[in-house]
């Protein structure tokens, strides 16, 4: 049974105003004279209560800074709850910061191959897949170049194409659509949603209301780390955007 | 444990790109990683002896017993060094998938531990080359050796990589430290030639029977003293220890750091 659970989640992120500081200084500091770069705190998250079961799609909407892929990180288990806990069962595969985690000096094969790895996949089951995740990339000789020389849709282009190739039991998706072209973001729909179709949960991040209405059965809107409305996907999308529209000055 | 073996693929694949994107880079592949050594010793050999007056220090002796200590010396001091950048390095994956933090500075680790077989190799063509095969039974005492030198070496990168991610200035000091203890490490003179106020701080030192743990078979084809096992036992439980409570403290947190 595959299920999320976050009971009471807080997370605060302990952030110094400069930069990080050198041992010398810290030494000092402690010994001489208070610190001139204190931490700050900044609530992330607070008071999170959310059950997901199997079979839910979960959209979540908000400004930006408004603590949505923080969750979803936190939901990923890369980020610790600093107060609550969080209970998941089954297996996690993300869709986030996809320009990041590549090893820039391989080429596109072998970073299929590290993916896929981190995935959970072995030498042998990542042999049957490569030649269709390839094939989905789209990228053609420039897998045999070093990621490196790639753009960042060519990156989500990869990233997208390794982890939409396992079958998740839980898959967590933050805007990663934007860079890509239409054609291919008309294509990665289709494998959305023939991945929502097996997979058993999904949670998903993204200001495309009408794509998360598509999707999803049940929405949350964040704002400022804490939930405001939680509901089925129409009414809390009529609700945010409602008051989104309340917001914005009226054209003269 | 059982986490850092479920992406074993992950990170094995991870320590060979590493090594071929080193190798890549250079016409002489593999000769380059020894040059340095083997380039050491020689000069070394040419100054060195002049410096000790004792008779029986002639270079026939002397290069062996420093390819090894340079051989270990590069294998500690590499690790701890990249080990200082491993957390930055992998901070890319770290971000998006959850997987345990010790791959990272093993990743450093299994770099470094190819490097010193290599080198290895060497001392042993080196060896028998001068006082044959003699004594070969006694290689079986370098299990136990590789072993803790090998925890050894993961546990001073894991530290090494959690300090430097809170204090980025560590890496400096570390240089600083490394050098220090250089000299007060048995590498490029025998463990018995400093006595009097230095000696205690050779006999202090928790890489000293490291050093005679690798001579004693390598070069001598004798089995090291029960002591030095010990002594090396008890220094690597020490750091492993330091490391391992790092890692199950910090581990977690380490992502607001970076």
């Amino acid at each position: 049974m595959t299920s999320i659970d976050l009971e009471d989640v807080n997370l605060f992120f302990r952030v110094r105003q400069h930069r990080r500081i050198a041992l010398k200084d810290f030494i000092v500091n402690q010994m001489f004279r208070k610190s001139v770069n204190p931490y700050m705190e900044v609530r992330a998250l607070s008071s999170i209560n959310l059950t997901i079961r199997q079979g839910d799609r979960l959209g979540i909407v908000g400004h930006n800074g408004a603590g949505k892929s923080t969750l979803l990180k936190l939901l990923a288990g890369v980020y610790p709850p600093t107060a609550g806990t969080r209970t998941v069962n089954g297996v996690v595969s993300s869709l986030f910061d996809l320009q990041l985690g590549f090893e820039l000096e391989a080429s596109g094969w072998e970073n299929i191959a590290y993916r896929g790895y981190l995935q959970g996949e072995t030498p042998w089951t990542i042999k049957t897949k490569l030649e269709e995740i390839a094939e989905f990339s789209e990228l053609g000789e420039f897998l045999n170049n070093p990621v490196r020389h790639y753009s960042s849709g060519m990156l989500v282009r990869l990233a997208f194409s390794v982890a939409s190739a396992i079958d998740p039991e839980i898959l967590l998706v933050d805007e990663v659509l934007s860079t890509v072209d239409l054609a291919f973001q008309k294509k990665c729909r289709l494998r959305m949603e023939e991945m929502i179709a097996k997979a058993n949960l999904i949670v998903m991040v993204s200001h495309d209301l009408e794509l998360l209405s598509q999707f999803c059965n049940r929405a949350i809107w964040l704002d400022r780390g804490r939930i405001r409305r939680a509901g089925p996907t129409a009414d809390v999308i009529a609700e945010y955007t409602a008051a989104m529209s309340g917001a914005l000055p009226k054209a003269a | 444990m059982a986490a850092i073996w479920k992406c074993r693929y992950f990170w094995l694949s991870l320590v060979q790109m590493d090594l071929r994107s080193r190798y890549r880079r250079s016409l002489l592949g593999l000769g380059w990683s020894l040059l340095h050594p083997i380039a050491m010793t020689t000069v070394l050999c040419l100054v060195f002896p002049h410096f000790f007056a004792k008779a029986d220090l002639d270079v026939h002796s002397y290069a062996p017993m420093v390819l090894v200590g340079l051989s270990f010396w590069s294998f500690v001091s590499s690790s701890m060094l990249l080990g200082c950048q491993c957390l930055f390095q992998g901070e890319r994956y770290i971000r998006q998938f959850p997987a345990p933090m010790a791959i990272y500075p093993l990743r450093i680790v299994l770099g470094s531990s190819f490097h010193f077989a290599m080198a290895l190799l060497v001392v042993v063509v080196l060896r028998f080359g001068m006082i044959g095969f003699s004594g070969l039974f006694s290689f079986i005492s370098l299990l136990p050796t590789f072993i803790l030198m090998f925890i050894l070496g993961w546990s001073l990168a894991v530290l090494a990589g959690f300090v430097t991610t809170y204090f980025p200035d560590m890496q400096h000091l570390t240089e600083v430290g490394l050098q220090i203890v250089f000299y007060a490490t048995p590498i490029i003179y025998p463990a018995d030639t400093i006595k009097g106020n230095l000696g205690w701080l050779i006999g202090c030192n928790p890489l000293t029977p490291y050093i005679a743990l690798l001579r004693s078979p390598l070069l001598y084809g004798e089995f090291p003293s029960l002591t030095h096992y010990l002594a090396a036992l008890a220094s690597t439980t020490i750091i492993a220890g330091a490391a391992t409570f790092t890692l199950v403290r910090l581990q977690k947190t380490i992502i607001f750091q970076l």
